[in-house]
């Protein structure tokens, strides 16, 4: 299964994937070799290739549906209903997961685990209330994947 | 009763823009005005730093138009420190340029611009059977065809409307009465639209080969940083260069197979569009795709001039460093000049001091007879113009370039249209699939340039003798330019005692979507929205057809980014 966190590190609380990306992957164990961990970026479409032919999805992103900053958001089995990301670019995870989705690619399993973002403005580092979230949101996606795995037979 | 309609923000670009168009008791357009929301600061961020490095910065301009500002920052620090690229490194950075606009124009024409003629919910009445039959009376040569695949296509597109998650479909004007397309070709560009989906991650390779990655494959001051090696495996050998020759001709398949038969047949439903959106009546272009080195334009694949008034039979010169030439103004945008926002500053004069005086957002109008931009008003000898796929295919043709003409008088011959159409949003928009039929060509002809070349025994891709600081001058400036798939793209550089001074960047879309100048001549965009009608103001899908015509980049047009205490500084969403 492939693990993808996605981002703008150059726009505050947006980088909040890619701090869970890096909490994840320090804690890697044995049957994560299993799992495959890729920093995203803001590639947009051109991780469509990326995520094509897994069994199994992850994607870490700041998500924002209203609530206190720091909420960590599990979304398992996405079916579109994630509505619309903030991004600075054209492209974003749900429109990369429906382009995906429609060109018959999508991974049987997505699931989404986010922070709820305080501030997406430029500048480096996340909020104080974004940054005590990313040790949960972490345990959060390390439950996800063992059982996105289990249930993939990986 | 006259109305304001304003789009804000124009979806399916590239950047924040807002257009305000004011229409008549007629519903149409009488005045409009176009203005960028965002601004960021690379100007700025460029002073003091190595001239070395510009480059990389300046690429960061833009991940859409990757390449197009690193290739103009190199030419102008060569520029300043007289330095030329070797041949290898000159047709390497131009198949990188072709290899980047043949993927830009597909995929703004699919992706960007297609969903303003085409109507995917309507994809779904098509009898699969006729869908069929038509795909193969417009792209005979297209493999991917055939009832059950329209069948299938049709099958995944009902499951995202079903759900009402229209996702990527989401941004257009469904059931809007100005989609004349039948049914069936409304599928069988939905099909096509998924086609280029999957091919546009493929010609990117070709930037990965030479440049490392993409975007922003690397470029290097004195040449590429890709070294030729046919033995091993660490430098451009046999299999890479067959890798790219692969995707080349993958490329021109999908060109010509795919991407000019449908542009033909989605024009010929909307004639009427030949008559609209034509605005500014001048036309520029700065060149490019040197055979012989930046400094001899007479052997450019795209040919450098200025059209006036819609005069095909006379082509004027453009020169970047005279004064008089390119300038511009901030009469209508949010910037302040030293010497007063009547005053018109050549780029090697250029300030980038921004001055918001526009109303706190959330606004509900801007004033268009003060100042409404983030850009600023780019202007040539005083005269607002228009540059991209039009105003280059126009300046080709009138200076007489015979493959130029071929494909021009091909295509109107086909559509049984005079030349007096390329004055318009479909003429705009047919000449970027034009400009992309020679650039898929150019494309294989580089390829074969750089392996003649090679065989010849010359494998440098680099002229480091003036690398380091202490061979330059104290002082230098010099000019940079390309042809970006939006248009005429130009940098301008001071270097004194090996640090930038001063460094100016005109783009394509601060040309196009310029705002007022100080004698009140509209920018691009707003001229060609002038006189159009507006069937539905709280649908001017109108408004989108030109816009997108233009393929507009904002992230280029206006470079800096809010600072403390300016609202706009936050994300616009979509």
């Amino acid at each position: 299964m492939l693990v993808v966190g996605v981002g703008n590190l150059l726009l505050g609380d947006d980088a909040a994937g890619l701090a869970v990306l890096a909490e994840l992957e320090s804690r890697r164990r044995v049957w994560d070799k299993a799992v495959e961990f890729l920093d995203g970026g803001t590639q947009g479409l051109g991780l469509l290739d990326r995520i094509a032919g897994h069994r199994a999805l992850l994607i870490l992103d700041a998500v924002k549906l209203g609530a206190a900053p720091g909420t960590v958001h599990v979304l398992p089995n996405w079916n579109g209903a994630a509505a619309r990301a903030t991004t600075a670019h054209e492209s974003n995870v749900a429109e990369l997961l429906q382009a995906s989705a429609l060109l018959g690619e999508l991974p049987p399993r997505v699931t989404i685990v986010g922070i709820e973002p305080e501030r997406v403005e430029t500048g480096i580092g996340l909020s104080a209330a974004v940054r005590a979230a990313v040790a949960d949101a972490a345990q959060a996606a390390a439950t996800a994947i063992k059982e996105m795995a289990g249930a993939s037979g990986l | 009763m006259a109305k304001r309609v304003v789009v804000d923000p124009i979806t399916r670009i590239e950047g924040h823009l807002r257009i305000e168009a004011m229409l008549d008791d007629r519903g149409v357009i009488h005045d409009a005005i176009s203005s960028g929301t965002m601004w960021r600061g690379l100007e700025l961020i460029l002073k003091d730093r190595d001239p070395r490095d510009a480059w990389a910065i300046c690429e960061r301009i833009c991940g859409v138009c990757t390449t197009v500002h690193a290739l103009a920052s190199v030419r102008a620090v060569e520029n300043a420190l007289r330095i030329r690229a070797p041949k290898n490194a000159e047709i390497i950075r131009n198949i990188l340029f072709l290899a980047q606009m043949v993927q830009d124009h597909v995929i703004h024409f699919y992706h960007l611009h297609a969903l303003d003629w085409v109507d995917a919910v309507s994809a779904l009445k098509a009898d699969t059977n006729a869908t069929f039959a038509l795909a193969q009376k417009v792209s005979p040569d297209w493999p991917t065809s055939s009832p059950g695949y329209f069948r299938e296509v049709q099958a995944t597109l009902k499951k995202f409307v079903d759900s009402a998650q229209l996702g990527i479909f989401a941004n257009a004007y469904w059931g809007h009465p100005a989609y004349k397309l039948p049914p069936e070709a409304n599928l069988m560009a939905v099909a096509h639209y998924l086609e280029a989906l999957r091919w546009q991650r493929e010609i990117a390779a070709i930037h990965a080969v030479f440049g490392g990655k993409n975007p922003h494959p690397h470029y290097l001051v004195g040449g590429v940083p890709c070294a030729i090696t046919m033995q091993g495996d660490s430098g451009i050998n046999i299999e890479r260069l067959n890798l790219v020759h692969d995707r080349i001709t993958e490329a021109i398949r999908m060109v010509e197979g795919l991407y000019i038969p449908d542009l033909m047949a989605i024009a010929s439903f909307y004639p009427e569009w030949t008559k609209m959106g034509g605005g500014l009546r001048n036309y520029m272009a700065y060149g490019d795709l040197p055979l012989n080195g930046i400094g001899d334009p007479e052997h450019f694949r795209i040919p450098g001039g200025v059209v006036l008034n819609r005069d095909l039979s006379h082509v004027l010169p453009v020169d970047l460093t005279d004064t008089g030439q390119v300038r511009e103004e901030v009469a209508h945008s949010w910037y302040r000049y030293a010497n007063g926002s009547e005053a018109a500053l050549h780029p090697w004069e250029g300030v980038t001091e921004a001055h918001y005086t526009g109303p706190k957002p959330p606004y509900r109008q801007l004033d268009e007879s003060g100042k409404y931009s983030w850009l600023k008003a780019p202007r040539w000898k005083g005269q607002p113009m228009e540059v991209g796929p039009l105003a280059r295919l126009l300046v080709g043709y009138a200076v007489g370039r015979t493959e130029f003409k071929e494909v021009v008088d091909d295509a109107l011959a086909r559509m049984k249209l005079p030349v007096t159409a390329l004055f318009s949003t479909l003429g705009r928009t047919a000449a970027r699939a034009l400009e992309t039929r020679l650039a898929a060509r150019w494309l294989l002809a580089e390829y074969e340039r750089l392996v003649a070349n090679i065989k010849s025994g010359d494998t440098a891709t680099a002229d480091t003798a003036s690398w380091v600081p202490e061979t330059w001058p104290a002082d230098a400036k010099g000019f940079g330019y390309t042809e970006a798939p939006r248009g005429a793209l130009g940098h301008w550089v001071r270097i004194r005692n090996g640090k930038i001074d001063n460094y100016q960047i005109v783009v394509p879309s601060t040309w196009n979507a310029s705002p007022k100048d100080g004698k009140g001549q509209h920018g691009a965009y707003e001229a060609a929205l002038l006189d159009t009608p507006i069937a539905d103001s709280t649908r001017p899908i109108e408004i989108l057809r030109t816009i997108h015509s233009f393929d507009p980049c904002l992230a280029c047009a206006s470079h800096l980014l809010g600072a403390d205490g300016c609202t706009l500084a936050e994300v616009v969403v979509r």
